[in-house]
Parts: structure tokens; sequence; C-alpha cells
């Protein structure tokens, strides 16, 4: 059985470029519709540092980067503040980065109207005194971070407001042409296994990393080249300031506070294949060295995993023989396949980074709408998101706040790492069933402290199994995951996590809750249900 | 500076055996852990040997015997005598356990809503062991506002044939919420709260009263919906919260009330039928005039050649020095914090430096969290002669009055090999009772019997 289903434009790729780019051809009142092949976010925007940058890091390097981050740093805090932790950011001159890079380094902040302000080392030392205390100078710029889950939330609900529409778990397949136009694309319900034929007007390719292998389906040659960065999380904030070293970027020389922990990176290693690659023990091994020149005492803190995201860097044809990723840009670039592809109707934007998403959908659609002949101007740089209260940034203790406003019940606590009460997980079932623990995960943050499953894991699966229960009791049952898989399925993709950081107090850890779970028969419940990972899930997530 | 002639580093169950043995046999023992063990965490049931193609513990045992560099290559003998010998201490403190070494490995549910390999099991765990007759049904029994126990789950798991491995199972399992006296409104109750609430009789009765009413309707309702034939003929899955302190009598108005035989289900830790074990070995090892210290870190041990002569902790600001004549190691491997690695692959037995064995560093771990394969580093831990003495890479005692047992013991799979208790007990047994000997020889002014039992304690 095929349904079939017409837009203006289907966007492919359900990353906050994706997310962006429906909000905006919606809000210039085209009909879009976004497909992704997992849950929202669960590519490169899902596996990203968390960082949102002042533009600092490449002040000195790339002023027309470092302009567009500024820029684009002081829309976000206004129209999605709620996303936002205001942290500030310090770029810190260590023993061994050198002079002239430090000297030039206000001097280039100013050029790209970053604003950059030196601070008494001793000041930075008292405000972070986990930071190395041989560093010799240190500048305050507005870096923050972002919590990338309910960013692309928003989107896709002032997306939805303005009449378009976005399906997880629904990967194309393949794509139709006509000629120099795509007439269909067909997509497959990845958890019912239905197809659709969805019949749209325009294409856009948001498909990041995997934009090649989008475009391979339309006939269309494009060559990506997927860097892989890895990072570490650690299971608390030694720092409530993103630091970076003030130096040429480069490997382990950024530490991001996000919510309850704190995430050194990152590396940049092309791979082949973007859902394909390994994180190994010496990539953690030095990504820690060379973190302790930030915090000398990182060796010792516990590291709860490692992640990695592949960055949607593209290298135009002519120049295509580039080695070293960090030579390549990080600037943005909207591909229009009619030039040299021979499809009319299909654009690919590659490259950029999570703190210009928006800029970079602003600059795809104005390329769709020249195409379709539309007028509307852009307005998601003055819109405020839905869900946000002007000015008001993300506070990590308005879990707690809340719920004492809320008179401070007794609420089950399903994860006690992160506060992830029942209520919160129901009201979550209620708009996503049916839907996975994994789906939980970035919904609600459940699983991500220090246990990493260990004593939630069990519980969200016996929420899911109440809602199947009165499903299958009000005969409605929509076909949803078994909770074993559940279990194992979660406590799986945790576990990859761990396996590169496995040692001290986390493979303490991991011993306990594979005995716990080894106790409990866990195997019985793998043999009894085989599933198939799904292919993104190949690799640790954050 | 106090005295002891046997300091145990460990309150776990390997830990726990060394000093109830060590005692036995008239030694002065001194327990000093930095903390709750794997008791606190496990199901409460003995795991002595649960292997592919052996069909109850004695054959389990008798198969990983026979594989060099294994534990049970040196102890397998000693699991029965060892068994035997704690179970009758564990029964006079009124913890019973069923089942022996040639009862069959039998699937029992477990709180996942899988099922696992068991043959000697707590007494309020057992009737999980019975095979299920034709028609008869399992109800798996909540509380509500008990959020480590989520009955729908479980139901829904154990309804599929396939977890029980081909054998029978229960006809059907049905799922049934309870709603326990003055908790309403409750959400986050612990089992260890609900199993000493229970221990108070007379909310006891009230408890049971509302149970009993749930299980005569819907639960029992649910047992006969096979058919007349089947009716009265079922079993009814708790969480394991039966009691704590007063289990036994909990254990016996639970099988009096209810209409349907009761069993538990072990839950994620807090374990209350590992607490119930601990509990029962404490109050054995300090009946005996054993000495046990938690909250203790070991700071120091004094050495004298290849003898440990005393040891010092630190806890609450303060050291505490105690001199011995020997001690064991009953660390807990990497589970128990025994054995720590850093990112480098280095590895460290945290009280004595001994040499660890290990895999590759670059094989640690398999690629999928259950390969049926296991993780090779669960073989982790140091090396030990015949006497479980710690030995260097040669083979050569590095300790002469040293004993390592339990998991820090190098080569047992426990997570595959379901050898944990088993192993614990049989080498907490072999050394208590190994050190206590010479230390009686000692007492009665006999000539020690070589150097590793020449105490370097003073008068």
């Amino acid at each position: 059985m095929s349904d079939s289903h017409a837009c203006d434009v289907l966007v492919v790729g359900g990353g906050a470029t994706g997310a962006g780019v429906l909000r905006d051809l919606a809000r210039r009142g085209l009909r879009a519709l976004l497909v992704d092949r997992g849950d929202f976010g669960t590519g490169t925007t899902g596996r990203y540092h968390g960082l949102l940058h002042s533009g600092g890091r490449y002040a000195v390097k790339d002023s027309i980067a470092a302009r567009e981050c500024i820029v684009e740093n002081r829309v976000l805090r206004r129209i999605a503040p709620a996303s936002i932790e205001d942290t500030g950011g310090y770029f810190v001159a260590t023993p061994d980065d050198p002079d002239d890079y430090v000297e030039g380094f206000p001097a280039a902040c100013a050029a790209a109207d970053i604003p950059c302000e030196e601070i008494p080392v001793a000041a930075a030392l008292r405000r972070e005194p986990a930071l190395n205390p041989k560093i010799r100078r240190v500048f305050r710029l507005p870096d923050g971070s972002v919590e990338p889950w309910n960013l692309i939330d928003a989107n896709l609900a002032d997306a939805k407001a303005h009449g378009s529409d976005a399906w997880s778990y629904h990967r194309v397949v393949a794509f139709e042409r006509a000629g120099e136009r795509i007439v269909s694309a067909t997509v497959t319900d990845e958890r019912s296994g239905t197809t659709t034929t969805i019949s749209p007007r325009f294409v856009v390719s948001t498909g990041g990393a995997w934009a090649g292998q989008i475009a391979a389906m339309a006939g269309v040659k494009l060559t990506m080249l997927p860097g892989k960065g890895v990072m570490l999380i650690y299971n608390q904030r030694m720092t409530d300031t993103v630091v970076n070293r003030c130096h040429k970027s480069s490997d382990g020389d950024i530490m991001v506070p996000v919510h309850t922990v704190a995430i050194l990176g990152t590396t940049d290693v092309r791979v082949p294949d973007p859902d394909v690659y390994d994180i190994t023990r010496e990539e953690v091994s030095a990504l820690i060295a060379e973190g302790e020149k930030l915090f000398p005492d990182l060796g010792k803190m516990r590291l709860l995993r490692a992640y990695a995201g592949v960055r949607p860097l593209y290298q135009p044809p002519a120049e295509a023989q580039a080695t070293q990723n960090r030579s390549v840009s990080r600037a943005h670039t909207v591909i229009d396949h009619s030039e040299h592809d021979g499809v009319d109707n299909y654009v690919t934007i590659v490259g950029g980074k999570l703190t210009t998403f928006r800029l970079m959908a602003e600059h795809t659609v104005n390329a769709v709408c020249a195409k379709l002949g539309v007028t509307e101007p852009c307005t998601t740089a003055d819109a405020i998101l839905p869900g946000q209260v002007p000015g008001k940034t993300y506070w990590l203790g308005h879990r707690l706040a809340e719920h004492e406003a809320e008179g401070g019940g007794d609420a089950a606590l399903i994860c006690e790492c992160e506060f992830v009460t029942r209520p919160m997980l129901s009201e979550f079932l209620d708009d996503n069933w049916p839907c996975s623990v994994d789906d939980m995960r970035r919904g609600t943050r459940l699983g991500m402290g220090p246990c990493q499953g260990g004593f939630c894991t069990f519980r969200a699966a016996g929420l899911v199994a109440e809602r199947v229960a009165a499903a299958s009791s009000a005969g409605s049952g929509a076909a949803p995951k078994a909770p074993d898989d559940a279990i194992v399925g979660y406590l799986r993709e945790r576990f990859k996590g761990t396996r590169p950081i496995a040692a001290g107090r986390q493979l303490q850890e991991l011993w306990m809750v594979l005995g716990i779970y080894g106790g409990l028969g866990v195997e019985s419940l793998i043999g009894a249900s085989p599933v198939e990972a799904p292919r993104e899930a190949v690799n640790a997530s954050r | 500076m106090p005295v002891a002639d046997v300091i145990v580093v460990g309150a776990g169950l390997s830990g726990l055996t060394a000093a109830l043995a060590a005692t036995g046999s008239g030694a002065r023992v001194l327990v000093l852990a930095k903390g709750h063990a794997a008791t606190h965490w496990g199901t409460g049931g003995l795991d002595i040997a649960a292997v592919p193609g052996a069909a109850t513990p004695r054959a389990g045992l008798k198969k990983l015997g026979g594989k060099k560099g294994h534990p049970y290559a040196i102890l397998a003998d000693d699991v029965a005598p060892a068994l035997a010998w704690l179970r009758s201490l564990l029964a006079a403190e009124g913890l019973i356990y069923e089942g022996d070494l040639d009862s069959p490995l039998t699937l029992v549910p477990t709180s996942i809503g899988g099922t696992r390999l068991a043959a000697i099991l707590p007494a309020a765990q057992a009737a999980a062991l019975r095979p299920w007759a034709p028609g008869e049904r399992l109800v798996v029994c909540g509380i509500a506002g008990f959020k480590d126990f989520w009955p729908d789950a479980v139901a829904a798991s154990l309804s599929r044939p396939e977890m029980w491995g081909g054998s029978r199972g229960p006809d059907a399992v049905v799922a049934v919420t309870v709603e326990l006296p003055d908790l309403a409104g409750r959400h986050n109750l612990s089992a260890v709260e609900l199993a000493r609430r229970l221990d108070d009789r007379a909310w006891r009765t009230r408890a049971l009263d509302r149970i009993a009413a749930v299980l005569e309707s819907r639960g029992a309702a649910a047992v006969a919906g096979a058919g007349a034939a089947a009716a009265g003929t079922g079993r009814v899955a708790l969480p394991a919260i039966l009691g704590m302190d007063d289990h036994a009598a909990v254990l016996e108005e639970f099988r009096r009330r209810l209409p349907l035989e009761p069993f538990e289900l072990p839950l994620v830790p807090p374990s209350v039928p590992g607490l119930r074990l601990y509990h029962a070995l404490r109050a054995a090892l300090i009946r005996a005039g054993g000495r046990i210290q938690i909250g203790e870190m070991i700071a120091t041990v004094e050495r004298d050649g290849t003898s440990v002569t005393a040891v010092a902790t630190e806890a609450a600001a303060r050291t505490n020095a105690t001199r011995t004549g020997a001690l064991v190691l009953a660390t807990g491997g990497i589970a128990g914090g025994g054995i720590v690695a850093d990112h480098d692959g280095r590895l460290e037995e945290t009280v004595l430096g001994l040499p660890v064995e290990a895999p590759e560093f670059a094989d640690w771990l398999s690629a999928d969290a259950f390969d049926p394969a296991g993780h090779p580093l669960e073989s982790v831990g140091v090396r030990t002669d015949a006497n479980l003495r710690p030995v260097d890479r040669s083979g050569k005692p590095v300790f002469e009055n040293v004993r390592v047992v339990g998991a820090t013991l190098a080569g047992q799979r426990y997570l595959r090999e379901r050898c944990r208790d088993g192993v614990a007990i049989a080498s907490g047994w072999r050394a208590g009772r190994a050190l206590a000997a010479g230390v009686t020889a000692s007492h009665n002014g006999a000539a020690p019997r070589g150097r590793e039992e020449a105490r370097s304690v003073r008068p």
C-alpha cells in the first residue's frame, strides 16, 4: 500500500538546518514537508558540541565566519533564549599558546565586531578555579551553550503553526526524475514499513554529511568530506563558562558546560562514511592530554561517555584534493543543482555550523523562493520562536525550581540524575506516542547522567508498557516497540559511548550495571526478540 | 596499637565468608570496608555455576574446574563443604536457602520481565523453581507508587513462550497493581521502606487485606479464566519487599493469607534479598566474636619483607592502625573498586599494588554490551597459588600472609559463567580457615608451620 502526498517543498534531513529551512519556508507561505530517516536531531545536530559560538574561534583565521557567528549569536539569544544557557566564554592563553596569536586576538575580534574584554587572570581563576593556574591572559567573549533538541522542536512548532509538517522516522528511498526535474520522492516509514509517494514542486537537501547519499538518489554527484569530531562528556561542570584555548583552533582545546555535564572537544578526522566510524582509546587519551592544558586535573575527573559528530564539510569539485579537514571552510554553501547537475528544482545546503543554522536556512530558502517566484521576505531573525519568554535564557536549576514552584509534590522521579519525573515523561509520551526510550532521552534528558540509564531505563520501559497495556485494552494499539527492546536497546546504545572511555569510576559503574542486569536475566530479553539496530544508531550519540 | 589475627578488607560475600571461617576457627578477626558490597545489588540467590551444557550447578562447577586458570581449578572441591557450612550459619540467623548443587538449573522470572537460570535461591524466591503445571498461571503484582517494579512490562514480556527457553512456562501471565495503606500520593517508595513497613505486624495485616482482596477479585479471576479446571492453580510474583528484619514471619504470613503461592522477584538495587543476606552474615560474624567496620578507606599497609604487619585506615579525618597477622583481600575486583583502570590501560590493585592479570587493553570490551561471549576484561584479577596467595608473573608468592578471595581472583568470567557466589564462598572459606589454622597453632605455642604462618605480630 502506498499513500501519496503533495507539497510545495520537500526538505530532506531533520537536523537544525532542516528544521530552520522548514520554518523559513512555512513563514514565507510555502507548504513544506520535512522528513528524516530517524528522530529529528539524531545526526550531526544531536552529536554536536553544544557551543553557541561568539565567533572568537574564527576571528583570526576566517573573519567572515566570525562575523556570521556573532550576528547569529545575537539573533538566537533573541529568538530562542530557552535553548541557550548564557555561560559566557573565556579565551585563555596557556603557556603553550604562541604570543603572536594572543596579541593579535583582540584586534581580530574587534574587526569582526565581536565584544572581547581582557580580564585579570586572578578574576578568571576565582570564577573557574579548576582552570590551569599558569594561564597568562584571559579574554571574555559572549559564547554560550545551546540545547539542540528543543531548538529543533521550537522551529518545527513554528513551521507547523504556519501550515507545514514534519515526519520523523521517514526515510527517502528513491527520487523519480522526469528530465531536469525531480517529480516525486518515495519515503518509507521506518516503524510501520509503509511507503508514501511525495510529489513536491521543489526539493531541499539539508542532509549535511549525508547530502552526498541523498544527491546520489537524485542522480547527482556531490562529494562530502565528513569530518569526525570526537567529544568527551564529563560527569560534572568543572567550569560554568565555555573555555577555549586562545590559539589556532585545534584538537581538545574547548570545554563547554552543557546542562549537568561539561563536554571537551574535539578532533577532526575525515571518515569515508558518516555512519561508520570508531572512537579509539588513543583519541580519548590524546584529547584528555590536550584538555589538561586547560584543566590540569582533567585526568582524574570522571568521564561519562565519548561520542562523535560528523561535520558536513564540502569540497567544491575543482579542489577536492584537501586531506586536512581543518583547512576546509566552515562557511556554508547553497548548491543549486541546476547549474552543474541539470536538476532544476533541487538545492543542497552544506557546510556551516549550528550557531549559524538560521542564516543557512535563510540563504537556502532565498534560493528556493527565487526559483519559485516567491517574494515574501525572511522573518526568521525577528520572530521569536514558540515557547520562549523573551530574554529568559535557560537556567540549570529550572527543573527543581519549577517543581518547587508547583508545590514540590512527590512526583515519581524516574531519572534521578537528570531530574526527570513521571509527569514530564507522561506529557512527552502524550505528545510523541509511539516513541522509543531513546526518543524520550532526547526529549527529556532521561538517562544522560552518571548512571547512563542503569536505573531509569527499565522504569521508562515500564511507562511504555503501561501505554501498550492501556492501548491494547482499549483496542487501539499503534504498534509500539516492545518494552524489552526498550531496555536492551537503550542500554546497548549507552554502552557504545561508555566503551571508549571505560576506566576508573565509569568502568566500575559499567561493571555494576552489567552485573545488575546480568543478574536480572537481560540476555533472555535479547534472545526473545532480536532487533536490528537502525543504521543511524551504529555510533554512540550524546 | 590494636591487634588482630586476621584483617579482611571488603564486606561482601567473600570477605564475610572468610571472616566467619577465620572467626569460627578461633582467630581475632576485623573486617574493614569502605562501604557496602555486591550483596546490596545482587539478587540474593547463590550463583555457583551456570554454563552451557551443564544441567546442575555441580555439572557447571565441574566444567569450570576443568578450565585452566579458573578459580574453580583450585577451589572446585571446596564449594560443597563451604556451601553446606555457610547455609547452616545463615539458617541459624533465620535465612533459609532452597536447592543444592544437584538441583536442576531452572529458568526463573525476573523483575525486568526476563528469565535467568537459578538453582539455589532464598526461600522467598524458591517457589519460582518449581516446574509450571499445565493450566497454571502467574499473576504479577505491583505496588502503586513503587517505581522499581512495573507489572505491565513484566507480564507482557513473560507472556511470550520464548522467554521460557523451550520448557513450560505459566499458561498466562497477568498484571495487577495494589494500593497499600497509608501510601496514597507517595510516588518514590523504595524497596527498603516497603520491606521495613511490612516488618510491622499491624501494617502488614492491613496490607495483606488489600493484596488478598485484589488477588481474589482480579487476579484469581484471571487465573480462573482458563476454565474451571484451572481455578486455584497459580502463583503470584511480588517485588522483593517481603520484610527485612522479620522476613521469615512476613513470608509465612504472605503464604498463609494469599490465595496464590507468593514468591519474590529480586529488584534493581538496593536489593532487599541481598540486604537480608548481608545482615545475616554480619550478625553471624558478630555473634562469633568478629568485628566489622564500614566506612573505612585503607590508607597504608605496613609490611615486613613479604608479610603484611599492619593496616591503617582513614575514617572521619583520623587514621587508625591495626597490627595484624594476616590479610584477606576481598575487594570485589573492578565492580568493588579493588581493581582500578586508567585511560591508558594501566590496572592497579588498590590495597597492596599486587600484579594484575588482564587481557590486552584493545580487547577489554566487546563491541556489544550484551555480547554472548561476554567481555574479555571480566577475567581481570590477581593470580594466586593454590593457597590463594598472590603471585607474580613467575608464579612466586609476593606476600606470605595475604589471601585473595572473591571477584578479585583472576580467570573467572562471572557475568557469563554465573559463578560469583560459588567462587566467593569457596575462596573465603578456604582462606579464612587456612589463616586461622596458623593463628591457632601459634596461640597454642606450637611451632609455626612455615614462613607464611610466622606472624609478624609481636606480643
